[in-house]
């Protein structure tokens, strides 16, 4: 039973950085029909994150929805970045240790001077790295 | 050699007299500058001209800085240096440590003795700094960018005002993929104390 897991980086018009983990294999896998239904439900949540983000003054607004057996969790940065994991039940400490750890290396990746903010993220050390604290916090 | 550990010394005491600001500031601000040039010029060749031309403006007021500050750290005028080698010396242990912080390494003299290199394990100016992919939609080739050219600038600028003329290149570099950064720097010509045409006495 795969569950893999999506982690998207969303900006104020347009994903940033999206990355598909098979917690099996820590490689992207997974056949189109459920990535693109996988897109889907992260994308319908963003509304619901929306109204999460009134209720509570952290960063980290937890489970924002559920759809079948999955949830997505959401952490909105300071500057209204929303980082949404799509995933089939972690725990809520585990993913917040993987959000904060994004979170650094997102913070690092923006004081790139060649990095532009709201941008696409094209950086393949960011890649590599989410990869790699998504194989540690998340399997 | 007596002579390197003296500079080093000196560099360290220069250093600790210094006022110092927030590195991150520093490395934020020039790479502010650096894209706001890019931003300007686009060709990355310009740029680096750019950034030459305003490391030289830096480097012909840090040399007096130097030399004032080096006269009471003794490491005066008494202690010339006799050729070369010691203005690498000079440059690398006492320039470098004292403007910046780091510490610097002089090596591959070539044989007529007129060229060294410096070497910088870590550059301040690049923390955070990563150099754009190649830009498929026809961006310019960031690749060619020397994005610490500064240093170049300021050496030469420097060195000048002590009537060295030199070329500064940057042939390796961290940000491109190699394990430090080394700063190629050649001796053009000693040029004559002199004020120039206007100022000869009738």
């Amino acid at each position: 039973m795969s569950s893999p897991i999506l982690f998207v980086i969303v900006g104020k018009n347009e994903p940033l950085f999206e990355a598909e983990i098979d917690t099996y294999t820590g490689t992207t896998g997974g056949n189109d029909l459920s990535t693109r239904q996988n897109y889907f439900v992260l994308h319908s949540a963003l509304d619901l994150v929306e109204k999460s983000a009134w209720t509570t003054n952290s960063m980290y607004l937890r489970v924002v929805d559920k759809v079948n057996h999955q949830q997505v969790s959401t952490f909105l940065t300071a500057g209204n970045i929303k980082f949404m994991l799509l995933h089939g039940g972690k725990g809520e400490e585990v993913v917040r240790s993987f959000f904060n750890e994004v979170y650094g290396y997102y913070v690092k990746l923006s004081m790139n001077p060649f990095y532009k903010y709201d941008t696409p993220i094209t950086s393949l050390a960011f890649e590599n790295r989410v990869r790699a604290a998504a194989r540690s916090y998340l399997s | 050699m007596s002579s390197k550990s003296q500079a080093a010394q000196a560099g360290q005491a220069l250093w600790a007299k210094m006022p110092k600001a927030n590195a991150e500031l520093f490395a934020l601000t020039y790479g502010s500058l650096v894209t706001e040039l890019v931003r300007d010029y686009e060709d990355p060749i310009e740029v680096n001209a750019q950034l030459d031309r305003i490391g030289h403006s830096i480097g012909v007021r840090c040399v007096d800085e130097f030399l004032s500050k080096a006269d009471v750290a003794g490491m005066g005028l008494t202690t010339q240096c006799q050729n070369l080698r010691d203005t690498a010396e000079v440059v690398a242990k006492m320039g470098f440590k004292m403007f910046l912080g780091i510490q610097a390494e002089v090596g591959a003299f070539s044989q007529d003795q007129r060229c060294f290199s410096i070497y910088l394990q870590d550059n301040p100016l690049s923390t955070f700094v990563e150099l754009p992919e190649d830009d498929p939609s026809g961006g310019e080739d960031l690749r060619r960018l020397k994005y610490s050219n500064l240093y170049c600038g300021v050496i030469r600028g420097a060195l000048e005002q002590v009537n060295l003329k030199v070329d500064c290149n940057i042939v390796r570099d961290t940000l491109k993929g190699d394990e430090l950064n080394e700063i190629r720097v050649e001796l053009k010509e000693v040029l004559a104390d002199g004020a120039g045409d206007d100022y000869k006495e009738e």
